[in-house]
């Protein structure tokens, strides 16, 4: 892959992830803080780590050394986020910021104060940009981040209109989203030499990207101006009346079922209400029970319980879609799609897990260890695909065959792609069971196997020839 | 985190094994696969179990590979008249000292050549037993460690059961392979006579590898990586012989153990430093069949132990990706 394509993809990634930080931190200044943050001040820290570790990994650092200059250099970075966002009105040099800082932190475990809300972003946009700089851009990771950021924006834009949360540019911000998504996916398939960007107009790719571009943004305009706000005014009234209408209707219904029963005899409750506890109790409140931080715990981890609650049931709920769409259109042979683990639940546990290791400090490095590196993964991808696409011709993958068996299969049925089905298989063996992380030659080399393999078709299965 | 094989190491364990291969391959013709296991189970320190009819090759094999290492080599007869003191030693009264004193017997060697070791008695086949698991023998009241590497190689002969005493299955589970030579093929046949002509090969024969080495080779093999996915398919493997509905006993934790390391030892000799399901499944019929208790009514069926290994691999999920 050639060098400034790469750069590009990193760029358009980083686009996309900063397209929803920005509204989901635009919300938590509203809501949470008071306005009191300065957006563009916290999205800093996102390059800031992103930089580092590639300036890390470029240098070669161990993995220990890697960490600890991370988390000094991030505890450096949160306490200037800190004081530029809460004491900016203080100089540097004045130490009383740094005097009131210990108080301010520990205001956090007793109520959703902003400096709770700029330590939890503050390390989200942390943790983001260093994900992304040891992320390898493919194709599945392009479209894995626009299904994310898609499903996360909906759900922020739902908040928004749902709270009347002040959030003014959300028109730009959502046509930014889809220009980052388009142009990265854009990208990464043409790398995968797949789209009309590689296969016809290989020598004009710079200006043929700029057209995208160009046509994105007339899209966007286009229906920017097409869907102002009277005309959304005009169909939201539509889609009440019919509701009110509807819902008349069914009211009238019930009215008119209702006639048919005898109305009950009216009679009086006894009084079942518990005698008052204050009564007894000489006046004892229940809050005197606990102390007021442990309350405060209490009730973070209830919202954290609650959020999670919605969040897997939302997740349940678009699996579920997801997996009726596989179904439906899984059996196309030139139908391409992502699985919901692959936009959603790996990122999503993966982020949990670490949580829950950084928090507890347990099994950190033996986790770190069992990492697994980029390149294995999208080798791993790329043989998931390949088995996709044989399975879909008739030549799927039985249970009990090691790769090696499936492929003297696949060689029968396709010998003129014998060298670039060998070189995948080969791959996938050594980096599944060996831990064979590839350079990026070689990923490379791959990807135009797995290209080569794929403009061929398989010969029809001997049960189907025969018929 | 265990420490992983270099790139360096497992080619000296590659070519170390081509020159074995190599050179037994001038005295046994053909049969490159059987000789191939023999390394195995000398790259990992495991005893042999050569089943098969008078002729075949059964001995000259193990007097090649005995050969091909420079190492100590004895051969016991096995007979009904032979007892556990022909094989461990004795303590004998030394007049001339007149302290007691240890006459080794054929086992204080590297390799040891059990030849038709099915015409003992138990109680004489029982006297291998600690030196197969242990590498040690106890006589008297003293123990005597054997010298290392250690290989037991036995024959039998699977046609003529009378005056035999089956061994048993303590005995066969300690054993880490069994194979089968077979008949050689109409070529091969043909070239053994040419090659016997003149004079035997076996008498020319030397050593390419010496015995210190090999113990550094086993070594080296037991840093060979094995993921986890491919650990978790050899258990697999063994718990379903276990619930095979035509086994009576299946395969122990150690015959588990035995499959781990000879995969570690097959993917070094093939230049890998990484264990691969191939390997487990090329080495599942040589390590299990002997190790499992067929049901009476399965064997009636026709159906033998190496139809139940090929069964249960076939029904035993290999870890490989699922389809997107």
């Amino acid at each position: 892959m050639k060098h400034w394509r790469q750069v590009v993809l990193y760029l358009t990634t980083a686009g996309i992830e900063a397209c929803w930080l920005y509204a989901l931190l635009a919300i938590i200044n509203d809501r949470g803080a008071g306005g009191q943050l300065s957006v563009p001040g916290l999205l800093l820290l996102y390059p800031t780590a992103f930089f580092l570790n590639v300036l890390s990994l470029w240098l070669g650092w161990h993995a220990l050394l890697r960490n600890i200059i991370h988390a000094t250099v991030g505890a450096v970075a949160l306490l200037l986020t800190i004081k530029f966002q809460l004491f900016s009105s203080l100089p540097m040099s004045d130490p009383a910021w740094l005097r009131a800082l210990p108080q301010a932190l520990g205001g956090i475990f007793y109520s959703f104060s902003p400096e709770l809300w700029i330590l939890a972003a503050s390390g989200l946009v942390w943790w983001l940009g260093r994900r992304l700089a040891q992320t390898c851009v493919t194709f599945t990771i392009a479209v894995a981040e626009f299904q994310f950021g898609l499903f996360f924006l909906l759900i922020l834009f739902f908040f928004v209109a749902t709270f009347e949360v002040k959030l003014s540019n959300a028109v730009p911000l959502a046509l930014v989203f889809f220009l980052f998504s388009l142009v990265g996916i854009s990208i990464a398939h043409a790398e995968e030499g797949e789209n009309w960007l590689s296969r016809l107009s290989q020598g004009y790719w710079l200006p043929l990207l700029f057209v995208t571009i160009g046509v994105i943004l007339v899209l966007g305009l286009l229906i920017g101006s097409l869907l102002t706000p009277d005309f959304i005014q005009t169909i939201a009234n539509a889609i009440v009346w019919v509701w009110n209408f509807l819902w008349d209707l069914f009211i009238r219904l019930m009215l008119f079922i209702a006639r048919f029963f005898p109305e009950p005899e009216p009679f009086e409750m006894p009084d079942t209400s518990p005698p008052q506890p204050q009564d007894e109790l000489g006046g004892f409140k229940i809050e005197e029970l606990f102390p007021e931080w442990l309350r405060g715990a209490i009730r973070l981890g209830w919202s954290v319980l609650m959020i999670s609650i919605l969040v897997f049931a939302l997740w349940r709920m678009f699996s579920q879609i997801f997996a009726w769409m596989r179904r439906r259109f899984g059996g196309r042979a030139e139908a391409e799609y992502e699985s919901m683990p692959g936009a959603f639940k790996a990122d999503f546990l993966g982020f949990l897990k670490r949580l829950f290791y950084r928090i507890l400090g347990l099994k950190l490095v033996r986790w770190q260890k069992k990492v697994e590196a980029p390149e294995i993964s999208s080798i791993r991808q790329i043989y998931r695909q390949l088995l996709s696409w044989a399975a879909t011709q008739g030549y799927p993958r039985l249970a009990f065959q090691t790769p090696y068996e499936y492929l003297y299969r696949l060689e029968a049925a396709l010998p003129e792609s014998r060298e670039p089905l060998e070189f995948i298989t080969q791959s996938y063996v050594s980096a599944r069971y060996g831990r064979y992380a590839p350079s990026e030659v070689e990923l490379d080399q791959l990807k135009e196997s797995w290209h080569q393999v794929k403009q061929n078709r398989l010969a029809p299965p001997p049960g189907e020839s025969a018929k | 985190m265990a420490e992983v094989i270099t790139n360096v190491d497992v080619r000296r364990v590659g070519e170390a094994a081509e020159k074995i291969l190599n050179n037994i391959g001038k005295v046994i013709v053909g049969k490159r696969d059987v000789i191939r296991l023999v390394l195995v189970a000398l790259l990992s320190e495991g005893h042999l179990f050569i089943e098969d009819v008078p002729g075949i090759g059964k001995t000259m094999l193990a007097k090649a590979t005995a050969s091909s290492l420079g190492a100590a080599f004895k051969r016991v007869q096995f007979t009904p008249d032979l007892l556990p003191s022909d094989v461990t030693g004795i303590y004998y009264f030394n007049q001339k000292t007149s302290e007691f004193e240890y006459r080794p017997g054929p086992i204080m060697a590297n390799i040891v050549l059990a030849d038709e070791i099915n015409r003992a008695t138990p109680r004489t086949q029982s006297c291998l037993l600690e030196a197969m698991q242990e590498r040690q023998v106890t006589v008297d009241i003293k123990t005597i460690p054997l010298p290392r590497p250690f290989l037991v190689i036995a024959t039998q002969n699977p046609i003529e059961l009378e005056g035999t005493f089956p061994l048993p299955e303590a005995q066969l589970d300690r054993f880490l392979l069994k194979l089968k030579l077979g008949y050689p093929t109409e070529d091969e046949e043909g070239m053994i006579l040419q090659r016997f002509q003149e004079e035997n090969p076996l008498d020319n024969l030397k050593a390419v590898v010496e015995a210190a080495e090999l113990l550094e080779l086993q070594k080296l093999c037991r840093k060979v990586h094995v993921s986890e996915s491919v650990r978790s398919y050899i258990v697999n493997i063994t718990q379903a012989t276990r619930s095979h509905a035509g086994v009576k006993l299946g395969a122990s934790p150690r015959a588990s153990l035995s499959l781990y390391l000879a995969t570690q030892s097959l993917a070094a000799i093939e230049g890998r430093h990484y264990v691969i399901p191939d390997d487990v499944k090329a080495l599942a019929t040589p390590v299990l069949t002997h190790r499992l208790i067929v049901k009476a009514e399965t064997g009636l069926r026709g159906q033998t132990t190496e139809s139940i290994v090929a069964d249960v691999l076939s029904h035993v999920p290999v870890p490989v990706e699922e389809k997107s």
